[in-house]
This record gives structure tokens, sequence and C-alpha cells, in this order.
């Protein structure tokens, strides 16, 4: 009965875990497939559908959107949200965790509801369809994500380095270059990187906020995956799978060097 | 703002030229409320503004008397039920393998929750629709294992957008499940045991009540995540049985009826922060509770 048991739980949670990690993974071998539509298992293998998005023009240009839109909302949001968590890390005032609440709140505000929002009043601004209102509603998006990365790393730090830099006569900018900055570095850093994800993989903003123009990898996708789904679709899956798992494996070791 | 004078973290040179001390890092807030104030909550001021025209309920109300806003409303309640309660479920007897199974299988099981996690949804949601269409991958191995012979109905049905949330959730209920159960005591177990109690009382009467902390956090935020899925209803689901974030999606879009949008995006808005205040409030429950018996 006892072991009977513990077979069981042991089946449930190894299913669990093929359940999680296969359909995000099938996707990849899919993309290699010589017939024109989706197969498991592939039929022979052909690298032609990368060549095909590759070579595509609507593709190159919705690529270097995406890269363009994600680098500018990375670096405004790590600049930004850096710059708060220093002062979050350093100040106690009145209404802190008011502000708290303000900068984490776009993590947990439904993305449909900021995407309208942002729609009506970027519409009015002349923002909508060009990429600094997708780097902006971004930013938005990625300021959570840079603030908690960097306050977690700030709160590592000794908190007398700050004073005896300062005692020792070096000015506040040479401390915060020479001491501070380095040693919130991996914070820093790791948040820049969840900043990067957010952006590249945003999709349901840039659907109100991007046209044709301005459209990025995710809208192409969107588009692939209502109208026809072809091995073309599986190889740009499969190539965001890849980064994305760069991405994280460049996060970890940024945290891990601290 | 001069209450900031009586911080002790950060000394400052005495007598700026404002005449009062403030540690220069302070200033270095005001870039992001900025920011988020104008790009963050100016937006969403700007929708409740126009859902309510001249100060008129007139949307409101009709949004709560209309059978098809209501059913959408319901709809999106019990899909966001149903996924939740699948989902804990799932992740439970997950948790506590990563909690209780020792180092290994904590880090084979952490792998397979993160490479999920950091895919994107929409890439998630792709996936499904792949896997369940009628000539997808499920419905070859029915036929072939010969459960069904004809192509099972997967895709555009809540089936297909219950199955594709929950494998997007599962990781978010489970972080929640793990940080209170690697805490429990196993021992406890082992003591009910001795004192008696089968397997199954133990658990019921000792594991569980402890663990229940994680179960309700883990649900509420699974259940506030929920609520706002746009993009995998949206390619998985039929337009029959859709969810509040299509309908708000489509009186933009489609109706081109903004003032009526923006009045359903404020009902989710407020739904969800009803629900993440709850989860706010059973998270600071749990940390009272978890000093209280550090202390004792």
């Amino acid at each position: 009965m006892d072991k009977l048991r513990r077979i069981f739980f042991w089946v449930v949670v190894s299913l669990t875990a093929l359940f999680l990690l296969l359909p995000t993974l099938i996707i990849v071998p899919m993309s290699f497939t010589t017939t024109s539509t989706l197969e498991f298992p592939p039929v022979g293998f052909t690298m032609e559908w990368y060549g095909k998005v590759i070579g595509a023009p609507d593709w190159q240009a919705a690529l270097m959107n995406s890269l363009v839109v994600a680098f500018a909302a990375a670096i405004l949001a790590t600049v930004i949200g850096t710059a708060a968590a220093l002062a979050l890390h350093a100040n106690r005032f009145p209404g802190k965790p008011i502000v708290m609440g303000l900068l984490l709140s776009p993590m947990v505000t439904p993305v449909i509801v900021l995407a309208v929002g942002m729609y009506m009043v970027f519409s009015g601004w002349g923002l909508v369809a060009t990429r600094l209102g997708l780097v902006f509603a971004h930013t938005v998006l990625a300021i959570p994500f840079v603030v908690v990365s960097v306050l977690a790393s700030s709160r590592m730090v000794n908190p007398s380095l700050v004073p005896a830099s300062l005692g020792l006569g070096a000015g506040h900018w040479f401390t915060f270059r020479r001491v501070t900055l380095p040693l919130i570095m991996p914070g820093v850093l790791s948040g820049a990187v969840f900043a990067f994800i957010t952006s590249w993989d945003e999709v349901v903003i840039a659907l109100f906020l991007a046209d044709a123009q301005t459209r990025t990898v995710p809208i192409m996708i969107w588009n692939q995956v209502r109208t026809n789904l072809d091995p073309a679709t599986a190889a740009v899956a499969a190539i965001l799978i890849v980064l994305s798992a760069l991405g994280v494996l460049l996060s970890y070791k940024f945290r891990e060097s601290r | 703002m001069t209450a900031t004078t009586n911080d002790r973290s950060v000394p400052v040179k005495a007598g700026s030229s404002r005449g009062f001390r403030l540690p220069p890092a302070f200033w270095l807030i005001v870039p992001s409320v900025l920011f988020l104030a104008l790009f963050f909550v100016f937006p969403l001021l700007k929708l409740v503004a126009i859902s309510l025209p001249d100060g008129s309920l007139e949307y409101y109300h009709q949004i709560f008397t209309t059978p098809v806003f209501l059913r959408v409303i319901g709809e999106t309640f019990r899909v966001s039920l149903i996924v939740t309660v699948v989902t804990v479920a799932i992740a439970y007897p997950y948790a506590y393998a990563m909690a209780h199974g020792g180092r290994a299988v904590l880090l084979v099981l952490t792998i397979a929750l993160l490479i999920p996690f950091w895919v994107s949804l929409l890439l998630r949601s792709f996936s499904w629709v792949v896997l369940l269409q009628n000539s997808g991958l499920v419905n070859d191995f029915l036929i072939a294992t010969g459960l069904i012979d004809r192509p099972l109905r997967l895709i555009r049905t809540p089936f297909g957008v219950i199955i594709g949330m929950v494998h997007i959730l599962l990781p978010y209920a489970v972080l929640p499940l793990y940080t209170v159960m690697k805490k429990i005591d196993l021992r406890l177990m082992e003591a009910s045991s001795i004192c008696g109690a089968s397997w199954l009382r133990g658990f019921a009467r000792v594991y569980f009540p402890l663990s229940l902390p994680g179960v309700m956090a883990s649900a509420i935020l699974a259940f506030t995540l929920a609520l706002g899925f746009y993009i995998t209803p949206a390619l998985l689901g039929s337009p029959r049985d859709m969810m509040i974030a299509q309908m708000i999606a489509g009186q933009f879009n489609e109706q081109l009826n903004f003032g009526l949008g923006a009045a359903l995006a404020v009902v989710l808005m407020v739904l969800t922060a009803i629900a993440f205040g709850l989860f706010g409030a059973v998270r600071a429950a749990l940390q009272m509770r978890g000093r209280r018996t550090g202390e004792a």
C-alpha cells in the first residue's frame, strides 16, 4: 500500500515534468521537417525553413524593430530602475510603500488593460505606430524587474562601505562609480536581461501600438499562428527558444558572479 | 520630505544650498515616478475617464445588465476557477517532490519548471495550437493507440484554453507552494504515524493544514493572473467562450466602442486588484504567523 502510493506519486510528478517540458520543446524538431505542414516526428531533415525566414524581408524588418525596441527599452528601464532601487535602498521617506507599490504594479496589471489605455493616450501624443511608443510601453513593463533585481543585490552590499568611501574624502559620484556600482553590477545586469526579454516577448501592447512598419517578431508570429501554421513559424519559435535559453543562462551567470 | 534627514545609512554633507539635508540618492527616485506617472498611471486614469462620459455610469450599467457581458464575465470567472483548481492540484505533488525529494530531484524539477517559464507565453500557446489541432500530435497519438477513431475537437474549445492556461500558470503556482512546504518538518508525519495515524489521516490532519497557506497563496496568484489572460484564449479558444480580455480588445479593435471597452477594462482592473489584495493579505498573515512561531 505504502509502496503503491509512492509509485503513484512519482508517476504523477514525472508526468507533470513532461507536461511542462514537452510542449515547449517539441516545436524545435518540428522546424526541420521537409513537409509543408508541421509534422511530428518530422519527415526528413532540412534547414530550408530557417533560410526562408532569415531571407524574408518582412521577418528581417520585424527582427530589426524587435532588437531596436528591446535594446532601447532595456537600457531605459535599467537606468531608471537602478536609480529607483538605489533611492529605495538608501532612504526612508514618507510614502515609501506607495512608491514601491507604484514601481511594482505594472507587473500585476493585466496587460490588455495597459495596452488599451496606452493606445488611447499614445494616439493623442503621436506615439502610436512609432518605435518610440513601443519603447516607452515596454519600459513600463520592464521597470519592476530591474527594481526587484537591483534591490536584491544592493541588500547584499555591506552598508558601511559607502560611508567609508565618503569619509575617506571621495565624492558621491566617485563613490557610486567605484564602490556602489561594481558591487550591485550583477543585479543591474540580470535586471537588464530581464528587461530585454520582457520587451522581446511582448505581444499584447505591440498589437495595439504597432503598425505594418513597426511590427515586432511576436506580432509576426501572432499573425502566422492565426492564419497558417507552417514550419517557418516553428523555425522562428526554435530560434527564440534557444535565444531565451541563452538569456536565462546569462542572467544566472550574472547572479552567481556576485 | 525632511523626514529623510533622520536616515543614518547615508551620511550627508551638512548645509546644502536649500538649507535642509537630504541624502543625494533620494532624488534618484524621481525619474521612475515621473516616467510611470506619465506612461502607466495616466493611461489607466484615462481609461477611467473615458468609461465615465460626463460622469455618467451608463457603460457600467450596460455591462451589468446586458446578458452578453454578464456571460463573458461569468465565463472568465468559470475558466479562471477551473484553471486555478487544476493548476494547484497538479502543482501540489510537484512542489512536495521539490521540497522533500532531495537535491537531485530538486535540481531536475527546477529545470523542468524554469525552461517553460522563460519561453514566451505566445510561443507556448503556439505549441499547444500545433499539438491540439485536428491533425496534431495529441489526436495522432490517441488514434494510433486505438482510443478514438476520429480526431477529437480539442482546439477552439474551453478544454484547449484550460490546458494551455494550466501549462502557463503551473510555475507560478508551484513556487509559493514550494516556499511553504520546504519549511514543513517531515518528522511531524513520522510522529503522527508513531501515534497510530494512517498516512492519509496524518496527511489530512498534519501536513495539509501546515501547507494550507501555500495552497491559498498559489491559488490566489493563479486566479489573479488567469483573469487577465488574452493570448492563450484568443489562440486556443472559440469566440463563443470568450474571456473578458478578448472582449476588451474587441471593443477597441472591431466595435470601436471605446467607452464600453474602457469600462470593461476598469472592471477587469478592479477584479484583479481585489484578487491581488487578497494575495497580499494572505502573505502578510503568513509572515506574521511565521514570526510568531519563530519566536515561540
